[in-house]
């Protein structure tokens, strides 16, 4: 059995018959850059995507750009900063929070949808399911449909968009996606506040977003990593807020937040850099680590933080002014049981193993266990677009 | 409009479906007499009109599932309802159908400034929550104009917009967490005070999903800090094409307003008439352009913003100095409505999307439908999104004037389409574009999401007849066509 590689969505319907005829399991693939992500789906041949690629549309003054799902992240930001736009979402590079042999994939804009990443704006401006207006895809039953459309404004049947971001590829294989893009910024500065433990960096950033100065992302350092960074505030961790917009308002804004908070400013290329390591999870990646994502809402994030013992070798960073929490240590297990654990306790939020290099996603499910309940509606969504499990089966959970 | 066939004799059974009911909610929380139903035979698409089966209204969310189980086990169909302010006809009862009334879930649970949030039963009003957290600076962004009535379940279930959703998104965008009820009785949270969903994004799904996936019984909703300042821009054009490019100008600047509105001529009077908002009565377009943020932040970009509209051929601007002159400028967009009202007995309100470029084909495309139709047409848009929203004047009184009012309406909305837009961009479908959804959508583009339903409420018992021109029977769906085990090209080389 031979992999296929499809250059248009009629190959990807051929596939998806013929594996349904023969009773085989693909796996959809772009540039593999997120192939770590998720559970092995132990498919009988690879359906790769990444030559259905090129910008089909993109107007700026219209804040649309459909696309191939195939198109390399490289080729979409570059054809945004001609135009001086942005994905407010922000998508990381999986490829780099992947690390190893996989760090040159800059990954595909089909891949960022499928696994719904988004970056530290995700905070003020929404994630990549926010941005996505519309798509074509092929189903599991080898069906062509499409859902949503190519403009902003939508409400005309179900919103197939949000289920399709996030999910892995299991429910149809997606092209001609329509992104809702918007003008970048003209600038961004950076604060950096030093605090004395997590909690009190939780809390100065829930009062800096008391206010009216529009922050636009938030982040919390160790002061270990911070002084990688080169950000060492000689706090035990550092609270970073991102400003964006005109020049004068930038200012304006982070003279009065200052005033507030007290702390020191960066200015680009450095602010830039630096949120960029931060988005990409750069700090945890470089390290030979497994990597765990925890969402979950702020104010709880500290309990989270506090479960850890030190005996776990544990390194950590937060963003989304704490409602993404990064951990990465060199065996995991206990720690996925632990994160696990509290999030329960919590009952809100997922840990999710997002990088393997200890073979931890054998001994645990790389996605939270669903409680009952919603498994059993999440079996019968997939097996509405997808009866047969022929598409990425079990790369989430196992039997869907 | 056709409604599926009443099934006579679940009416039948009338009596003995409210006494069942009534042993699941306290007797008085159902409604069963003509007279007390009446005020629930009908939503804000009151030109059509159904008394339903009897009305529940139920006061705990335990108390919901009750009922819905109980539907579900005895196969009898359930309409839901928030505030029955819907415009496409989505909470319209169905006479062998239990109208389910979320009337009585108007608390709000927790405010959480911390998380940002507000956690809310869902009959609160719209602006109960803004107005629950505005004491300290923040308040909920998506501002539909019934704001007033409508109740943030019923804004969850048609994903509702209002004026400044260019810049802050619709109710999906607005929305952490759900809990809701399944048809089968089942209760089930999606999403909470955390900001990814993990898994399959199934509040996404529930989102506009006009009350055929489940009942909402909670909603988790983002609160914002309130902008330091607002300014508006007043903006008189002599034609609609060079008010439509100027939109494009301002966003291709990179400038996303909050709020960018737009009026033609028969609007532009009949709201300066109603409301003396001081509008230029002989220009033939109109721009409302709100700037919010912090105020060094507007400052600047009205003045940029002015500069693009003057080089864009605007005929008068003028620059809101002060909050009660914003108020004015919006006054007469906001009276629209009831403005055009006045001026004619009867009007149909549209609500497709199209492309912003497009905006001056389809001004003349109205212009001619109008002629042809021998009917006026009064538009006012959400310019910044190209959401459209014509007023089709028409008498009732004159027979057959009320069907070319529709079929003027229908012929807008297949322009829409044709034009690479959308059927509604933030009414709904209900069952009043119901039947236009073939025009939209391929047999498979529906069956796709039907089959989606399916997985909601297998029996179609939840809100039938809306949405979907057609209704499949969930076996028939599912049915996977393989040509026996052959292979569609078997001289083609596979894998």
């Amino acid at each position: 059995m031979t992999d296929v590689i499809a250059t248009s969505l009629a190959d990807v319907k051929d596939a998806v018959e013929s594996a349904i005829a023969a009773g085989h399991r693909l796996e959809v693939r772009g540039t593999g850059s997120k192939s770590n992500l998720g559970r092995e789906c132990n498919a009988d041949a690879a359906l790769d995507v990444s030559k259905m690629a090129g910008i089909v549309d993109y107007q700026p003054e219209e804040l649309v750009m459909t696309l191939r799902a195939g198109t390399p992240m490289d080729e979409v930001e570059a054809a945004l900063a001609d135009a001086r736009q942005m994905l407010a979402f922000e998508p990381p590079r999986m490829g780099r929070i992947s690390g190893g042999p996989r760090s040159e994939l800059q990954g595909t804009i089909g891949g960022i949808v499928a696994a719904n990443l988004s970056g530290p704006r995700r905070l003020t401006a929404g994630a990549t399911r926010d941005y996505l207006l519309g798509f074509e895809a092929i189903s599991g039953r080898g069906e062509l449909f499409k859902s949503g459309g190519r403009v902003m404004k939508n409400v005309t049947g179900y919103d197939l968009s949000k289920l399709m971001c996030g999910s892995f590829g299991t429910l149809a294989v997606m092209d001609e996606i329509t992104l809702k893009t918007l003008p970048a910024p003209e600038t961004s500065q950076s604060l950096l506040v030093a605090c004395a433990d997590f909690a009190a960096a939780t809390k100065t950033i829930a009062q800096i977003f008391a206010t009216p100065h529009e922050p636009g992302a938030a982040a919390i350092l160790p002061q270990s990593i911070a002084a990688e960074e080169a950000v060492d505030t000689g706090g035990a961790f550092t609270a970073i807020i991102r400003l964006e917009g005109i020049e004068a308002s930038v200012y304006d804004r982070i003279a009065n937040l200052q005033a507030m908070t007290g702390g020191e400013t960066i200015a680009k290329p450095a602010s830039e850099t630096l949120w960029q390591r931060i988005r990409d999870v750069q700090p945890l990646a470089e390290k030979p680590h497994d990597l765990w994502k925890v969402s979950c809402a702020p104010s709880d994030a500290p309990r989270l933080v506090e479960s850890l013992d030190s005996a776990m070798g544990v390194r950590f960073m937060a963003d989304w002014a704490g409602g993404l929490l990064w951990f990465g240590a060199s065996r995991s297990r206990d720690l996925g049981n632990r994160l696990r654990a509290v999030v329960a306790e919590l009952d809100s939020g997922f840990a999710m193993l997002v990088r393997d290099v200890a073979v931890t996603r054998d001994e645990i499910a790389p996605f939270q266990p669903l409680p009952a309940p919603l498994f059993e509606l999440h079996k019968r969504v997939k097996a509405s677009f997808d009866p047969r499990g022929v598409l990425n089966y079990g790369r989430m959970h196992s039997g869907i | 409009m056709l409604m599926p066939e009443p099934d006579q004799q679940v009416i039948d059974r009338r009596d003995d479906i409210c006494r069942a009911l009534r042993k699941l909610v306290p007797a008085a929380c159902v409604v069963d007499s003509t007279e007390s139903m009446r005020a629930f035979d009908a939503d804000g698409l009151s030109a059509y009109r159904q008394l339903p089966l009897a009305v529940v209204l139920p006061e705990t969310v335990d108390q919901i599932a009750a009922v819905m189980k109980w539907c579900h086990q005895n196969e009898i169909k359930l309409v839901p309802r928030g505030a029955g302010t819907s415009l496409s006809g989505g909470a319209l009862p169905l006479a062998d159908a239990v109208l389910l009334g979320l009337g009585k879930f108007n608390r709000i649970h927790e405010i959480d400034y911390d998380n940002r949030c507000v956690v809310a039963q869902p009959g609160v009003t719209n602006l109960a929550i803004t107005h629950a957290v505005q004491a300290d600076g923040f308040y909920y962004a998506p501002d539909p104009s019934s704001q007033i009535a409508c109740s943030v379940g019923g804004n969850v279930a048609e994903n509702s917009g209002g004026v400044h959703c260019l810049k802050y998104g619709l109710t999906t965008n607005n929305l952490l967490g759900v809990e809701i009820v399944t048809m089968e009785g089942e209760i089930l949270r999606f999403g909470g005070k955390h900001l990814d969903a993990g898994d399959y994004d199934l509040m996404g799904i529930m989102t506009g999903s006009e009350g055929l996936l489940g009942v909402v019984s909670e909603v988790t909703l983002r609160i914002l800090q309130k902008p330091a300042t607002a300014r508006a821009l007043l903006v008189g054009f002599d034609d609609t094409d060079s008010a439509g490019t100027a939109v494009g100008d301002v966003i291709a600047a990179g400038i996303i307003p909050a709020g960018m509105e737009m009026m033609d001529g028969l609007a532009i009077n009949a709201a300066e008439d109603f409301a003396n908002a001081g509008y230029p009565r002989e220009a033939a377009a109109l721009l409302i352009i709100e700037l919010d943020g912090p105020e060094v932040e507007v400052d600047a970009l009205i003045e940029r913003v002015e500069a693009i509209l003057r080089t864009a051929g605007a005929s008068s601007v003028r620059v809101s100095q002060s909050e009660e002159e914003r108020n004015l400028f919006w006054a007469g967009r906001k009276s629209a409505f009831p403005a055009v009202g006045r001026i004619s007995p009867d009007y149909l309100c549209m609500d497709g999307t199209i492309p912003r470029r497009r905006l001056p084909d389809m001004m003349r495309r109205m212009a001619s439908l109008s002629q042809q139709y021998g009917l006026r047409v009064a538009n006012v848009f959400h310019a910044g999104d190209g959401n459209l929203h014509p007023l089709i004047l028409f008498d009732a009184n004159i027979p057959g004037e009320l069907e070319r009012a529709e079929d003027f309406g229908a012929d807008i909305l297949k322009s829409c389409v044709e034009m690479g837009g959308v059927l509604t961009g933030e009414h709904g479908v209900g069952v009043e574009k119901r039947d236009l959804m073939t025009i939209q959508f391929t047999e498979d583009d529906l069956k796709q999401q039907q089959r989606l339903k399916c997985a909601f409420d297998p029996g179609h018992l939840l809100n039938p007849g809306k949405v979907f021109p057609h209704l499949h029977r969930c076996a028939e769906l599912g049915r996977l066509h393989v040509h026996k085990g052959k292979m569609p090209h078997p001289d083609l080389p596979r894998f």
